[in-house]
């Protein structure tokens, strides 16, 4: 199993140490995509699940403002984000990274398992949990010390020698849309403070642990309920209603789970169960051809070309199209089908 | 199937408990219909802190969005994609749909639809009676008039002047505008016998123009310099981005002074982050699967959950049959309607003003069963519409049909100009979805291919590539001139489910259309010899829309535009409502929509319906205070 380099810090104190963090970030974010995408495709498109999918596919969308949003924050300080190289994909499966590495996850179908390993992922932080820059128990407790690091370096070395990055350099709505929320360009540490906020909040809740909701009414978008609830809706086939405490059960509108609606894809596929040449490895192999492209494009547009971000969002369509036709595809063992595998396939290859 | 028996039955088992409490409850105002224009008008009423009913006579479908996702898997098992198709029709609340249109015969009039046809020749066009009404299938391009579409009559000698001038509308486009979201960059538009004042001084959009496809830009590079000789008339051919009520890039220099933040597009009801931006899913008409393309729900949705001192209620299911007028003094005391499903009961809804805004012949409809506006002669009179001619043709290089917006660019060129007084103005819209609309491709060429020409695997792949890509068409929206024997009437004979009147239609073409269709065909002859395209169009007699003019035939097509039947005027004599829309015969009734309008030009009326609709507003507002 492929470990994720951690920086040994126990706190961020240097704007190196500050670029890694960052970075790792971005990885963090990215990491919960491909096996949350497996959950998404594999349902059926047949109607039946139709809320579920809805709720995971909100979650993505969350995510994806959450990779930009700490790109935005390590542009802003300088840095530069990389999503193009061969460790960025996880080898699931995997901790998560950076973690106390009490669970792992997988690409996998959706399923109750599935389900409930997402909301050990998204678990909310407890008031009393302090935050730690080395093992951290949630990922909130991770920004947090992003957070304190930031507060740091702007006291000892001033905000002008922090925020050095372009502001043209930031994701800004106008080519990011429809992902999930507000994109928040970061020029400061107010901004940068804003956009930490926006991540915590949409994954584990306002006040996390007293609160159901996300928080993003502050930011003009309406009342949506925390990821981690939302796929606690899932499981209880029930929508929390407004007054719903953490602690308690979904009191709202019930909707049916077909959990045998799905296509029965293996468990943490690879192009290299199957032969070099043959049909599946070839539709394999093009799809991580593609999923590696579009990292391309989404570091390129990190790096100072907002604009490459309109071509990232047309293959975004056409991945999801590869993804379900290998969901499709009987995999010769037993009774499962192939599955995307999402590895690292650079072009030349 | 079944998604359409789920449509089907919640016809049967919706049940409505708060019925009785509408009997004696007087609203500040009561509208018929959960279109466009009753929702603007609600929005604006709620704003200024009023109470509204909204009686719409469709389905309880489409504000919640699994619902909407309903009209999609029902669009999804249609065999033929005609703008109703995702719209189930219902018996209660019957609606046209174009697959009823048929050629008519002299004396027996067609029956076969929701329409009573007499022709001589078929009305074309349909809309849609559900709450968002005909925007949920509509294409979405917010064009304005021209100057010259306001007095045609004193400047041409055809049709009438409006007791309007264009800019009189101007700050109500502007606003119709912002409240649809219009997506299109000033420095780009050009139209015929406009100047730089036709904008205001320094007026933008609200989101950046869609981008122009690449037939688009094919034929900006091929048309440049082209001039038409109409008689002696010298016609400069332009090509030009079209304004569309469609998401794309918000103009960051757009302060929306409603927020006084930039714009924000507004995105899918119930969904927020979905429909921001368009994505190319090229099923405009007739459903956005994403509402990228404004709908009426995005607006009804603001007057019904958004802010306001004002309420707003809307209750479906609920058709109108006539208005109770007061014989005293001609004021409406009362809307009568009757809900589904249920006992046939008359119930009685009360405001102190009131509101039909169900598009125009069913506003002409209600107000024939209910025996008012008697005064002009002219209720029900004046049908318009803008017969669309097609034509068609192969190009010598691929041009990559079927991807984006139906249309996003367009040629203006003969929307205003000298020859105005001798045939039609008519608008040229570049199709980008191939031969679609002439000849159902690429479907149709796929059958041809497989059934008669033996095609199959990779030679099938081929010849469909080299033809499907190469497709390209053209429409043109020829302006109809008003003629009151062009009417929606009423006749006992011929009734609904439900017992209310159908609409019984006298429509017809003038020379002067059939002059335009003339010029535009010829316009379009030359622009394919231009491009070294090969012409494909024919129009055959067993067409419905099958004319003749100088000995040659055309066929036209409904453009989906209803116009025209309670026009406003100067005069109580000579129209049916006044320039606010008030009706000149009942002081606490209006008439909203395309109706209203004198004459049509050749822009698509529902952005000019809009401003019309915000006007409005406010002269009801002040008739309440």
């Amino acid at each position: 199993m492929k470990k994720v380099e951690s920086p040994k810090d126990p706190q961020i104190t240097t704007l190196e140490s500050l670029y890694k963090h960052l970075q790792l970030a971005i990885e963090v974010e990215h990491f919960t995509i491909p096996p949350y995408l497996c959950a998404l495709y594999s349902i059926k498109d047949d109607g039946r699940n139709r809320v579920a999918a809805e709720l995971i596919q909100s979650v993505v969308m969350e995510e994806m403002l959450h990779m930009t949003l700490a790109s935005n924050i390590l542009l802003a300080v300088g840095g530069r984000p990389d999503l193009h190289h061969s460790n960025f994909i996880p080898t699931y499966p995997e901790h998560m990274p950076h973690s106390d590495k009490k669970f792992t996850v997988s690409l996998e179908k959706f399923s109750k398992s599935a389900i409930k390993t997402f909301m050990k992922i998204e678990k909310p932080e407890t008031s009393k949990a302090k935050p730690e820059a080395h093992n951290y128990h949630t990922i909130a407790q991770f920004y947090d010390a992003v957070l304190e690091g930031l507060e740091y370096l702007c006291r000892t070395l001033g905000p002008d020698k922090v925020f050095t990055g372009k502001k043209h350099h930031q994701i800004t709505n106008k080519y990011y849309y429809g992902g999930g929320g507000r994109v928040i360009p970061v020029i400061d540490l107010k901004s940068a403070m804003h956009a930490v906020e926006e991540i915590k909040e949409q994954g584990e809740g306002h006040i996390a642990g007293k609160s159901i909701y996300d928080g993003d009414h502050k930011y003009g978008q309406p009342r949506e309920v925390a990821h981690y609830y939302r796929f606690n809706e899932i499981l209880e086939g029930q929508s929390y209603a407004p007054g719903d405490k953490p602690k308690k059960k979904p009191s709202g509108e019930t909707f049916k789970v077909h959990w045998n609606s799905v296509y029965r894809m293996r468990k943490n596929p690879k192009a290299g169960d199957y032969d070099p040449g043959s049909p599946i490895r070839e539709k394999m192999d093009e799809f991580n051809r593609s999923y590696t492209k579009l990292l391309a494009l989404l570091d390129h547009s990190f790096s100072g070309h907002p604009s490459v971000l309109l071509q990232a969002v047309q293959l975004m369509y056409s991945l999801k199209y590869k993804a379900v036709a290998l969901m499709k595809i009987p995999s010769g063992k037993g009774n499962t089908t192939v599955g995307p595998s999402f590895e690292f396939l650079p072009e030349s290859t | 199937m079944e998604v359409g028996l789920n449509l089907l039955r919640r016809i049967l088992d919706k049940r409505n408990p708060n019925l009785k409490a509408l009997k004696t409850k007087v609203y500040d105002v009561v509208i018929v219909g959960a279109g466009i224009s009753g929702a603007l008008v609600a929005a604006q009423l709620k704003r200024k802190g009023k109470s509204v009913l909204i009686l719409e006579a469709g389905l309880d479908e489409g504000l919640k969005p699994s619902s909407y996702q309903d009209y999609l898997e029902h669009f999804y098992t249609q065999e033929v994609k005609v703008p109703n198709s995702p719209y189930p029709n219902n018996p209660n609340a019957p609606q046209s749909n174009v697959l009823d249109i048929q050629k008519i015969e002299p004396g027996t009039p067609d029956v076969s639809g929701y329409y009573v046809q007499y022709g001589p020749l078929p009305f074309s066009s349909t809309n849609t009676r559900a709450v968002g009404g005909t925007t949920l299938h509509w294409l979405g391009i917010c064009l304005r008039m021209l100057p010259n579409d306001f007095r045609m009559r004193s400047k041409y000698g055809y049709g009438v002047d409006w007791p309007l001038k264009y800019k009189d509308l101007k700050s109500y486009y502007e606003q119709a505008e912002l409240e649809i979201g219009v997506s299109a960059d000033v420095e780009d538009l050009r139209y015929p016998g406009t100047n730089s004042s036709f904008f205001g001084k320094g007026y933008r959009f609200p989101m950046h123009k869609i981008p122009p496809s690449y037939l688009d830009q094919v034929l900006t590079r091929r048309l440049k310099g082209m001039i038409y000789y109409d008689q002696q008339d010298e016609v400069k051919i332009d090509v030009v981005s079209i304004p569309q009520g469609r998401n794309s890039i918000p103009n960051k220099h757009y302060i929306d002074p409603r927020t006084n933040k930039p714009y924000q597009p507004v995105s899918a009801v119930g969904h927020p982050h979905m429909g921001e931006r368009c994505e190319g899913n090229s099923s405009c008409i007739p459903i956005c699967p994403v509402q990228a393309k404004y709908n009426a729900l995005k607006t009804l949705d603001k007057a019904v959950n958004g802010k306001g001192k004002g309420r707003v209620e809307v209750r479906t299911q609920c058709v109108v049959s006539r208005l109770e007028i007061d014989s005293d003094n001609g004021k409406i005391k009362g809307v009568i309607y009757q809900h589904y499903p249920g006992s046939n009961k008359e119930r009685t809804a009360v405001g102190k003003c009131y509101v039909l805004a169900a598009s125009a012949i069913e506003n002409a409809k209600l107000m024939l069963a209910s025996g008012a506006a008697k005064t002009s002669g002219q209720l029900g009179c004046n049908l318009m519409d803008h017969p669309y001619l097609l034509t068609w043709a192969l190009m010598p290089d691929p041009v990559g049909p079927f991807r984006g917006p139906f249309s996003t660019s367009g040629i203006p060129s003969f929307r205003d100009g000298p020859f105005r007084k001798r045939h039609s103005a008519f608008r040229t819209d570049i199709g980008n979805w191939g031969w679609n609309f002439p000849t159902g491709a690429p479907f149709s060429d796929v059958q041809l291919m497989v059934d008669q020409h033996n095609l199959f695997g990779k030679e099938l792949r081929n010849q469909l590539y080299n033809s499907v890509q190469k497709q390209f068409r053209f429409g043109f929206l020829i302006e109809q001139i008003p003629q009151t024997s062009n009417r929606v009437t009423i006749d006992p004979n011929h009734v609904d489910a439900m017992g209310n009147y159908r609409p019984v239609i006298y429509y017809n073409l003038s020379e002067y259309e059939l002059a335009g269709f003339a010029t535009a065909k010829s316009f379009s002859d030359q622009v394919f010899q231009r491009l070294g395209a090969a012409q494909f169009t024919s129009y055959a007699p067993s067409d419905p829309g099958f004319v003749q003019y100088e000995g040659m035939g055309y066929s036209f097509h409904g453009s989906g535009h209803i116009v025209g039947t309670h026009r406003m005027g100067n005069h109580a004599h000579d129209s049916v409502v006044s320039k606010t829309q008030k009706c000149w015969d009942h002081q606490n009734l209006y008439l909203v929509g395309c109706g209203s309008m004198p004459t049509i030009g050749t822009s698509n009326p529902t952005l000019t319906m809009a401003a019309l609709a915000l006007q409005a507003s406010e002269s009801i507002t002040n008739d309440l205070r």
